[in-house]
């Protein structure tokens, strides 16, 4: 049976079963959530007018039988935080299940009467409009939890008081295994544009559905087996490696000892307190705490990574999952705060309030420097959270993201990238990272150029990391491999098993093909992910945005960071190189 | 004699007294330099990742370099064990050794696993 598109009319309050059409038929994930975006969206629209549209899409092979960690689900449309396209990914279990309810993507559209709010339950049978007014004014954990009283072991995607107030800084909940709402699509306020469409939760109910259809079983077998040997044989991603045993927060030392590690909101690339806040030390608190806690905890079904963790008080009782690598970073070092219990309940608020936790972190460090509180001080940054969920005049400055919390306390640091703040890798320090916080469609984001090594792509790797030479054509690369995986419905950890393991490679190719029936080997990655970048691109452009959107921060040119004392060095020149193929005739 | 402070992650905190993460000063003889402070230490080859002089990069797992860079009193140094993740691109741009430099060249571009 072909895939659908279920287009839910928000307006009418009707939805719709669509045929795939034939031009997005070789779309999934990001790939598709950017088609639609681009076709059915107004690059010049408000984006929380009605004109705007939520798009979600599982990947190629999420929701097919046992491929290995491939939970993931786009969330797509246009931001309220950065103004251009936005596609945000999280994992959870809803992906799997819209999956295997037979849909390509599910578009939300239109507007509902004025204070309406809907909880939405997609079933086999259709769509379900159900009045949402007990669940306004509720964060996320207990929204879960109501929904799975009467749809248990359903996924739950929904919005905490922030995308109900349509703040920029609004992220998307997708429940966990433990029905937890730890997983978001949280940036670029995606949960403001669902807020905006008057949906408070979707309820995703499987049971009876088609599931996902496999075009050649044995080359997706073949593909399955290999992927997942090599995630299985990986130092990285194996059992007992290093995500695996600290989770995504085994990167704080690392990046602490290199000097990239922001602090203090990026007025230094070191943090004396990086130890007490690293995946070492919330390993060592789940052994010594017990209990709930634990590390290598998995956030969907069928993750054989499972670098999640579920973070424990005292008593051993759990207080969030999970505390990941930016969210222990944004909360503590950049807000010089070196206290882990701390962390997980600002981590919680995040969580149950529903806002991005790398942009909340980075808005608090941005408020510290301004003077709201003193660097370091964990019972104030706290506290600033409860102000968000009340939707005081401060919480909603904050929950606006860092560039509006710069602006009303006077501050000129302004760590951001259109309209979007950075993550936990420092551009002067690290600068390949800085040329794709510069120039992805996304706004800074790390994810947007993950790893691929650059003999693998094809790219003529220099050998000096000093040097600023070929940088831009490196990010691309970077640039476009991501933009494919996230086609996938693959965790984007699968990068190091696919890179480092051939098989690997061969093997997310043919599982994706054999899902699919699409001919893709390993060397059509880099000019599919670059298709979807331009397509990305050209909306950007439509919207407005033009070269001098593709810059770091003013500051970071003119400030040296410690303890290398180096500024941002990288030329415009250079960085216009990113794209300029777009408009010069070249294929992608 | 020189005395330099020493963090010590994952497997490797056990040299150092620690479950997962060990930091602790450690005196050597002067004019001792990287290659010293490992034999001091006796940390295994084999389980030898990533490490670090005063934020530099120094050594990446699977390969080692052979330079004893030296090393001066009140000088940081990291070791990590080879579990570590650490994505070409957080490292593209990081200033590293000459020693480290030099093995590079020789050896290829930068990869997650050396050894490879």
């Amino acid at each position: 049976m072909a895939k659908k598109i279920l287009r839910i009319n928000m307006t009418s309050l009707k939805a719709v079963y669509e045929d795939v059409p034939e031009r997005w038929s070789r779309w999934a994930g990001r790939g598709l959530t950017s088609a639609i975006t681009c076709e059915e969206v107004d690059p010049l629209c408000h984006p929380l007018g009605p004109n705007n549209k939520l798009i979600i899409a599982p990947g190629w092979v999420t929701g097919s039988p046992a491929a290995p960690s491939s939970g993931r689900t786009s969330f797509g449309g246009k931001s309220p935080l950065t103004g251009g396209i936005k596609e945000s990914n999280a994992g959870g279990l809803s992906g799997q299940m819209i999956a295997k309810l037979g849909l390509a993507a599910i578009v939300v559209e239109g507007t509902p009467a004025k204070g309406k709010w809907y909880t939405l339950v997609v079933s086999k049978d259709g769509v379900k409009f159900e009045d949402a007014s007990d669940l306004l004014g509720k964060g996320m954990y207990e929204v879960d939890e109501l929904l799975w009283k009467k749809y248990p072991k359903t996924a739950v995607i929904g919005i905490g008081q922030a995308g109900e107030m349509k703040l920029s800084n609004a992220g998307i909940s997708v429940n966990d295994p433990e029905n937890k709402p730890g997983r978001y699509a949280g940036r670029g306020g995606m949960g403001a544009v669902m807020g905006s469409r008057g949906v408070k939760a979707m309820v995703i109910v499987d049971a009876g559905g088609p599931g996902v259809e496999i075009s050649n079983q044995d080359l997706f077998k073949q593909g399955r087996k290999k992927l997942t040997e090599s995630i299985q044989e990986h130092g990285l991603t194996k059992k007992g490696g290093g995500l695996n045993s600290f989770g995504t927060a085994v990167l704080v030392n690392i990046l602490n000892e290199a000097g990239g590690l922001p602090t203090r909101n990026f007025s230094a690339g070191q943090f004396e307190g990086a130890t007490k806040i690293s995946g070492e030390a919330m390993a060592e608190v789940c052994e010594k705490r017990g209990g709930e806690g634990t590390m290598g905890h998995g956030c969907h079904p069928g993750c054989i990574i499972k670098c999640s963790n579920i973070y424990p008080n005292e008593s051993g009782e759990a207080i969030v999952s999970c505390i990941e690598y930016e969210t222990t970073w944004a909360m503590g070092a950049n807000c010089g705060i070196d206290n882990l219990d701390f962390i997980a309940q600002m981590t919680r608020e995040c969580n149950d309030i529903g806002l991005d936790t790398i942009e909340a972190g980075n808005a608090v460090a941005v408020a510290m420097e301004g003077g709201l509180l003193p660097f370091g001080d964990a019972e104030g940054a706290l506290k600033t959270f409860d102000e968000i969920r009340k939707g005081t005049p401060l919480g909603r400055i904050l929950g606006q993201g860092v560039e509006a919390t710069a602006k009303a306390f006077g501050v000129s640091r302004v760590p951001v990238v259109k309209h979007q703040s950075m993550p936990a890798y420092e551009p002067r320090a690290v600068k390949g990272i800085g040329v794709t916080y510069a120039t992805t469609p996304m706004g800074a984001d790390h994810t947007a150029g993950y790893t691929i090594a650059p003999e693998i792509a094809g790219v003529s790797g220099k050998l000096d990391p000093l040097s600023d030479e070929g940088k831009a054509e490196l990010s691309l690369t970077f640039q476009a491999a991501t933009a494919f995986i996230d086609s996938t419905g693959y965790c984007l950890f699968i990068a190091f098993p696919i890179l480092d393991i051939a098989k690997g490679w061969e093997g997310m190719a043919e599982s994706v093909s054999g899902v699919t029936g699409l001919n893709i080997t390993g060397a059509d990655v880099i000019p599919i992910g670059k298709e979807i970048l331009k397509m990305e691109r050209l909306f950007n452009e439509k919207a407005g945005f033009t070269a001098e959107d593709d810059r770091p921060p003013e500051f970071m040119r003119e400030e040296s960071l410690p303890p290398h004392n180096v500024k941002w060095s990288i030329t415009n020149e250079q960085l216009d190189s990113v794209y300029a193929w777009v408009h010069n005739g070249e294929p992608a | 004699m020189i005395n330099v402070n020493v963090s010590l992650y994952g497997s490797l905190a056990r040299f150092g007294g620690g479950r997962h993460v060990a930091q602790i000063n450690v005196e050597l003889e002067a004019n001792s330099g990287k290659l010293d402070l490992l034999t001091h230490l006796s940390i295994p080859e084999k389980e030898r990742g990533y490490l670090f002089i005063n934020a530099v990069l120094c050594e990446v797992p699977g390969i080692r370099t052979g330079a004893n860079e030296p090393l001066h009193n009140g000088d940081h140094i990291g070791i990590f064990s080879v579990d570590r993740l650490y994505p070409y691109q957080y490292r593209d741009g990081l200033p590293i050794s000459e020693g480290l430099k030099k093995t590079l060249e020789k050896h290829g571009v930068m990869h997650h696993s050396y050894g490879k």
